[in-house]
């Protein structure tokens, strides 16, 4: 089921992106990176992916929320499984500021949840799980 | 116009002195009695013919009638405190049993040639202090009336009183009848006379206390209003939340100023345009205009500059763009003040009234008073927010660089770029080990940083320790059943609330328990207990079987970043924040912790909490 699956991940980080690209591919997936939402954006309309995994903040604090929102409120979009990472202990993310206590009281839109840092297994292990899930689906 | 409450507290106020005087009176009436009983008999010592008899019996008669008013007047205070009325007929039945009863003493003692009279003058003075004009007036022309006739009746003869001992200057005994009538008329005019004074004099004290009466409201009307203002101070200091804390200064700013309607507009970064950011009262039409530019605007423009607005009636000035809007809103008149912190406005703050010249001198000093202090609030939880958000922005960068090395150094670790010799897998492991530390570390001292903020702006409050303790104990047990050591949670009954927060709880015991469990070795346990340490303490104890603290190393246990010798050989990781957290927290609670610990055998850790 690997052989490929497209992933795209999009963060900001390129050295992190380029380390999970490395264990991604290993496995024979096929990874395409984008580095801010925009551009993650533009790739998924270039051509839908499998799976995203997707960085919380970027450019703004909640540049991975906007767009996993985006893509969830359009139909052509909304199954896409999306991992959600971030550097923020999930803790600090809830008692967040106000914008973020706000999207995080709303059902939350994302198919799992990992924090920074990502432990290339712990990524592969939950990846397989999502992906799995969406087959089934 | 005044209205019917305010004249019904001054009626009160009056009839409060009526009561006191009426009271007052009935002390006096004693002092009669006994001043005319040994005047009688005095009198009667130098002159065996002064009837002391029947003059005994009219005092006693009077002492008789003063006790009964003074029943009376308890009984009337006590069932119908409030009834002028009541108090009013009881001071009429008073002064008309008096003036009859110095009538008897008059008659007594030679009639219209007694010297006592002149004592009618005195109840005059009475009902002019106790009763309407009108009453006195009549009291007067009764006594005018009544002197008349004793006068016709002595003068003819047709009733004799007893001996004339006395020589009255009022009514000379042996004045002819013509000079009778002259003395006569100056007695109504004295007596007339009296009663104007009286009732005149009465009239101006009136004014007088009527006016002190309602400075008595206005100072009462404003210490209200600044209670109220202290109230909403105190609710709007515990939000932690902004749009929270303008929305309740909005409402409450109108309930104290007694409007229909309160806004909050803010400065934009670059000071051009204002935004509503909070309103009571106003509809979501007039909010939905969206923001307004300074420079179109002279009246926010003045107002942010630094001077205050006010507009008595809307359409008395042609100072608005769209005055239908603001009439359409009911809006008669408006007060706007800037928000300002140390002289730099921040935004405005408006009140509205349906009632056109709503606003005073006064009260707009006093808006003037709640602008500043909802001024100071605003800003002050702003950059309460901005010191946490600048944590939080630390945090994500000083994280980045980290995660990304973690999952590098993860990468390259597990092989995938190829196998590497035995000794650079070992390299490559041990800065994976080292670069957890790290993150550790940051995470700490984040965590350290964004609890004293939090610590700052936690309101302490009653918390229930035994399910914040029973929360964390699956946590707990789970995690050290990993490291095969016991952990036993304990929670008496019964335990009184702990005064504090629950992050903070939470955060305190998190980190005893941890600390806990991680320098016990296996095989070890760990008892946690909460319990009453007496009536206003809660009691945390965290005792276990571990490596202990060296003596010389407990004092410094509570400083940034140290670790004991000991802890550092059994667990490399540690960022000697842990405690120092600790002792943060309980520093914000008010609480205290001690410590009893032997190398090798174990520590009791105690903490004393504040409870409720």
């Amino acid at each position: 089921m690997a052989i490929g699956t497209d992933i795209l991940m999009i963060d900001d980080d390129k050295d992190l992106v380029n380390s999970i690209r490395i264990v991604l591919e290993s496995r024979e997936y096929t990874v395409r990176a984008a580095y801010n939402g925009k551009e993650g954006y533009a790739k998924i309309q270039e051509k839908t992916p499998n799976l995203i995994i997707l960085d919380v903040m970027m450019a703004t604090d909640t540049e991975g929320f906007d767009l996993a929102y985006k893509l969830r409120n359009d139909p052509r979009y909304q199954n896409i499984p999306i991992i959600m990472v971030t550097a923020f202990p999930k803790k600090m993310a809830e008692e967040g500021p106000d914008k973020f206590q706000h999207i995080l009281g709303e059902s939350w839109p994302v198919s799992q949840f990992i924090e920074k840092p990502i432990d290339p297994e712990v990524l592969l292990t939950s990846l397989e799980k999502v992906l799995k899930e969406a087959h089934r689906v | 116009m005044r209205l019917g409450y305010e004249l019904v507290k001054e009626q009160l106020f009056f009839q409060k002195e009526l009561i006191e005087r009426a009271r007052w009176f009935i002390r006096l009436r004693w002092a009669a009695v006994g001043a005319a009983l040994l005047g009688s008999w005095a009198a009667f010592l130098f002159e065996p013919r002064f009837p002391v008899f029947p003059l005994t019996l009219i005092a006693l008669s009077i002492l008789l009638y003063n006790i009964v008013f003074l029943l009376v007047w308890h009984r009337i205070h006590s069932r119908v405190p409030h009834h002028v009325r009541a108090f009013n007929v009881f001071a009429h039945v008073q002064i008309s049993m008096d003036l009859a009863a110095l009538y008897g003493i008059v008659y007594c003692t030679g009639g219209i040639h007694s010297p006592l009279l002149i004592f009618v003058i005195f109840h005059i003075i009475l009902a002019g202090i106790l009763l309407s004009p009108v009453s006195c007036y009549a009291y007067g022309i009764m006594v005018a009336v009544v002197t008349g006739l004793l006068l016709g009746l002595q003068e003819w003869a047709l009733s004799s009183p007893l001996p004339v001992l006395f020589q009255s200057s009022l009514f000379p005994r042996d004045a002819e009848s013509a000079h009778l009538v002259v003395h006569y008329g100056v007695f109504v005019a004295a007596i007339l006379m009296t009663a104007f004074l009286t009732t005149s004099l009465k009239g101006t004290l009136r004014t007088k206390g009527r006016e002190l009466l309602y400075v008595s409201k206005e100072l009462e009307a404003s210490n209200a209003k600044l209670t109220a203002l202290y109230e909403m101070l105190k609710r709007i200091g515990l939000s932690s939340d902004l749009q929270e804390l303008m929305d309740l200064a909005t409402r409450n700013a109108a309930g104290i100023m007694g409007v229909k309607a309160c806004s909050i507009k803010l400065l934009d970064e670059d000071r051009k345009r204002l935004n509503f950011a909070s309103s009571y009262g106003l509809s979501l039409d007039y909010v939905a205009k969206g923001s307004i530019e300074i420079d179109k605007s002279p009246i926010n423009r003045k107002v942010i500059e630094g001077s205050f607005f006010s507009i008595g009636k809307i359409d008395e000035k042609d100072y608005f763009q769209y005055p239908e809007d603001i009439r359409k809103e009911g809006i008669a008149s408006m007060v706007c003040l800037p928000l300002r912190v140390e002289k730099m406005a921040i935004g405005v703050l408006c009140v509205y009234s349906d009632v056109s010249h709503h606003f005073d001198d006064e009260e707009i000093r006093f808006f003037s008073l709640m602008s500043d202090l909802i001024a100071l609030a605003i800003e002050t939880l702003r950059s309460e927010i901005n010191k946490t958000w600048f944590l939080r922005k630390a945090a994500h960068q000083l994280r980045s660089p980290f995660t990304a090395m973690y999952s590098m150094l993860k990468v390259l670790g597990a092989g995938y770029l190829g196998p590497m010799s035995k000794e650079q897998k070992e390299m490559v492991l041990r800065c994976i080990k080292r670069i957890e530390m790290l993150g550790d570390l940051i995470n700490d001292l984040l965590k350290l940083g964004i609890k004293r903020v939090e610590a700052d702006k936690a309101s302490l409050h009653p918390v229930d320790g035994g399910s914040i303790l029973n929360g964390l104990a699956t946590l707990f047990q789970s995690q050290a059943r990993e490291k095969q050591v016991e952990v036993i949670f304990g929670v008496e009954e019964d335990l009184p609330q702990i005064m504090g927060d629950e992050r903070l709880l939470d955060e305190l015991f998190t980190n005893l328990i941890s600390n806990a469990v991680k320098y016990t070795p296996a095989g070890g346990s760990v008892r946690v207990l909460l319990a009453r340490e007496n009536q206003n303490r809660v009691r945390l104890e965290v005792a276990d079987t571990g490596i202990g603290v060296p003596e010389e190393d407990q004092r410094r246990l509570f400083t940034e970043f140290f670790r004991a010798e000991n802890a550092k050989a059994l667990v490399e990781e540690g960022t000697g924040l842990g405690l120092v957290i600790v002792k943060e927290i309980l520093d914000h609670l008010g609480g205290t912790i001690s410590l009893e610990s032997h190398v090798g055998q174990g520590t009791r850790i105690r903490c004393l909490l504040p409870a409720i």
